[in-house]
């Protein structure tokens, strides 16, 4: 009887112990749980109703709210949306292709900007170095907000510019470009008249200025971390300069720099407050990219139900780029020794 | 094939100076290594020669071509990095074959020259393998073998050895010899170990604080060093150094150091005679002092008394550290010796192999 009662208070005291780290990851679960787990399984059942603004006073106990299965689903990818110039695949390849140029634009950039600023001997390195790092802090609103105004059709920047290069080649017109809103390019041999629009070399300019500090940072770091000795063996290897570029530089900060493209990527494809600030995915949807056409089924629309949906393939688009181009580019290996 | 020639070579960093005015001429197909302690200009130096540092003032030559403002790469000379410096992305093939492909060598030639390379240093199994895979001493072959592929007419080595431990080392050291004798090619190599210098160089020069302090095959640096640094550096345990004045006691010639009197055999004492009343410093290896009780015949030998105050037991040999006034000093003796640690005991100096420096100028006296 007493060894008995002796095995099961110990028996207790084990499980406390076992229990005893659950406890502390509680507060986290909690927190992850109202702040994650709960809207993402939320967003996932409305996907599949037509929930609408009459549903957001009782929500799910809503005796007006339908299950609909798919059908939002079905909507969205085959068309039958009551909205004006959408097709789901012309902005999901505009929306791939926007990040995927930007990617291919700030990294080179990035990679250029680091092997200069890494130049031995250069002056007021730090301060250069302090600068790039301001395009990373200032809010994307505030970047999106200066350069709609510098691309604005009547006192922008741009067009000033261009007005007084004009006026060397002897044009006293001022220039007018409509960058954000023109959906036919003025100049049809330059920029084909497809489904490329102003806006989006407008947005392409102007996003550099924001993406390409980032891709610096890091190839900054990965450039310090190569072995000066590496370099003076390709040198006495007969590499050139170039070569050595090539040859040394590239394959090693490539580890690093991988990963930040990937990065990048995703940024760029989810890239909605720069965006939606930007251009408001106009003109006629043609600078559109998931995200803020969701905001816009909810907004404008007030589809809630299908803007659910929406955020969901959004979700699994992501993901499957993701783990593809983990797979293509592997993205987690490095020449570090194990 | 080619001779190497520094004359005059000064190298400044801002306002210190790394290498101060050396000279020396390297014959062809000689191993001349570098010695001195870290930061002496020794890797300095050979960067000069490779091309790598740009050279303040003098001139290098290899063979006859003056160099200071050729290209690394086009100076014929291969280099093995203390680093290893692999590139880690590359295999073990592509690394040794980098050169190659750069300089527009026929692919078969390759192939023939790295297979080649490969059999030399044992690497063969290794040719597909990432630098990360191997060890350090597989490592240190594959830096060889990119030098060795090249063809080059000086190689030169920066501390290959000192990332290895300490068996490997010795084992490298051989196999670096070996491979001196087979490519038959001039060799300079830099080090901080007087052992691997002495063990594998035809020839050494001693450098300390950017300045040539002697060259010499190793066994006349080791039996007549030029001055103090040389003597101390050269040696291991370094030899025993005790401040003393030369003086005449009746008709011999004493090194006095106050705590102990020792008389110079006849020939030294005429060599030193003219050097009488100067104060010098007297000095004498470790192997050249021992216990009364196992001397060497036929030596002319002087006898203090000391008190032993370390043993280490070596098994072929014995380290004393002996105590006699104000002097501490180490003695290599017999491993029969009966002396242990306190004792009051007798050793006894060769005077035959006693070396005698200017205090002053730290020269040796002649």
């Amino acid at each position: 009887m007493e060894t008995s009662k002796k095995s099961a208070s110990l028996h207790k005291a084990n499980l406390k112990r076992a229990a005893l780290p659950y406890y502390y990851l509680l507060p986290a679960f909690i927190l992850m749980g109202v702040i994650t787990f709960y809207p993402l399984i939320y967003q996932v059942i409305i996907s599949f109703t037509d929930f609408q603004t009459k549903d957001l006073l009782k929500q799910l106990s809503s005796p007006e709210l339908k299950y609909v299965g798919i059908q939002n689903y079905v909507e969205i990818v085959m068309g039958g949306l009551p909205v004006q110039n959408f097709e789901f695949f012309r902005i999901l390849t505009y929306n791939l292709w926007w990040a995927v140029t930007n990617v291919m634009v700030h990294v080179p950039a990035g990679i250029l900007i680091a092997v200069l600023l890494n130049t031995q001997g250069l002056w007021m390195k730090r301060l250069y170095r302090a600068i790039y790092i301001l395009p990373i802090v200032i809010p994307p609103i505030v970047v999106a907000t200066v350069w709609q105004n510098i691309f604005d059709e009547q006192y922008g920047a741009m067009n000033q510019l261009l007005s007084v290069i004009a006026g060397w080649f002897g044009s006293a017109d001022p220039v007018h470009i409509r960058w954000l809103n023109e959906y036919t390019p003025p100049i049809p041999w330059l920029l084909p008249n497809g489904p490329l629009t102003l806006a989006y070399y407008a947005m392409m300019i102007a996003n550099f200025w924001l993406g390409w500090p980032f891709m610096t940072m890091v190839a900054t770091g990965a450039l310090q971390s190569i072995p000066k000795d590496l370099y003076e063996a390709a040198s006495i290897d007969g590499a050139s300069g170039s070569q050595q570029f090539w040859n040394v530089t590239v394959p090693l900060i490539r580890p690093a720099m991988i990963p930040a493209a990937v990065y990048g990527f995703t940024l760029s494809f989810n890239l909605f407050n720069f965006v939606y600030f930007m251009s408001r995915g106009g003109p006629a949807r043609s600078t559109e990219i998931l995200v803020t056409f969701a905001y816009d089924l909810v907004r404008n629309l007030r589809l809630f139900g299908v803007a659910a949906a929406f955020s969901v393939i959004i979700f699994f688009v992501a993901l499957i780029i993701f783990l593809i181009t983990n797979r293509i580019t592997h993205a987690t290996e490095s020449y570090s020794e194990a | 094939m080619a001779s190497v020639t520094y004359k005059n070579v000064v190298k400044k960093f801002g306002d210190s100076t790394a290498v101060d005015n050396i000279n020396f001429h390297v014959e062809d197909k000689e191993f001349l290594v570098l010695v001195g302690p870290s930061g002496c200009g020794k890797t300095t130096a050979l960067r000069l020669l490779a091309g790598l540092e740009e050279i303040t003032g003098g001139e290098i030559q290899i063979g006859d071509r003056v160099v200071n403002d050729v290209a690394p790469k086009d100076r014929d000379i291969a280099m093995v990095f203390q680093s290893y410096a692999l590139y880690p992305h590359l295999s073990v093939y592509d690394n040794m074959a980098f050169g190659l492909k750069l300089k527009k060598t026929p692919k078969d030639e390759i192939k023939r020259r790295v297979s080649e390379a490969a059999e030399v240093l044992g690497i063969t199994d290794l040719l597909q393998r990432k630098p990360r895979q191997l060890s350090g001493g597989q490592r240190q072959r594959v830096a060889v073998g990119r030098a060795i592929v090249r063809e080059p007419k000086v190689f030169l080595f920066d501390e290959p050895l000192s990332n290895l431990d300490a068996k490997l080392r010795v084992q490298m050291r051989a196999e670096i010899s070996k491979l001196h004798q087979r490519l038959q090619t001039t060799f300079i190599y830099v080090t901080h170990d007087q052992v691997e210098a002495m063990t594998m160089a035809t020839r050494i020069a001693v450098i300390n604080r950017g300045k040539l302090q002697q060259i010499d095959s190793p066994q006349n640096l080791y039996d007549h060093p030029n001055n103090l640094f040389v003597a101390g550096f050269i040696g291991s345990p370094a030899m025993n150094f005790f401040p003393a004045k030369l003086r005449k006691d009746g008709a011999k010639l004493v090194v006095d150091s106050g705590d102990f009197v020792v008389a110079l055999p006849a020939d030294a004492a005429k060599k030193y005679e003219k050097y009488e009343g100067r104060e010098v410093v007297f000095g004498i290896r470790p192997e050249n002092i021992h216990d009364v009780h196992f001397t060497p015949p036929n030596i002319h030998g002087e006898t203090i008394s000391v008190k032993v105050d370390v043993t280490e037991l070596m098994g072929n040999e014995i380290f004393l550290y002996l105590v006699n006034g104000k002097n501490t000093f180490v003695a290599r003796v017999d491993p029969r010796s009966k002396m242990r640690v306190g004792e009051q005991a007798q050793v006894m100096f060769d005077m035959d192999h006693v070396h005698i420096f200017d205090a002053q100028t730290e020269e040796a006296l002649h």
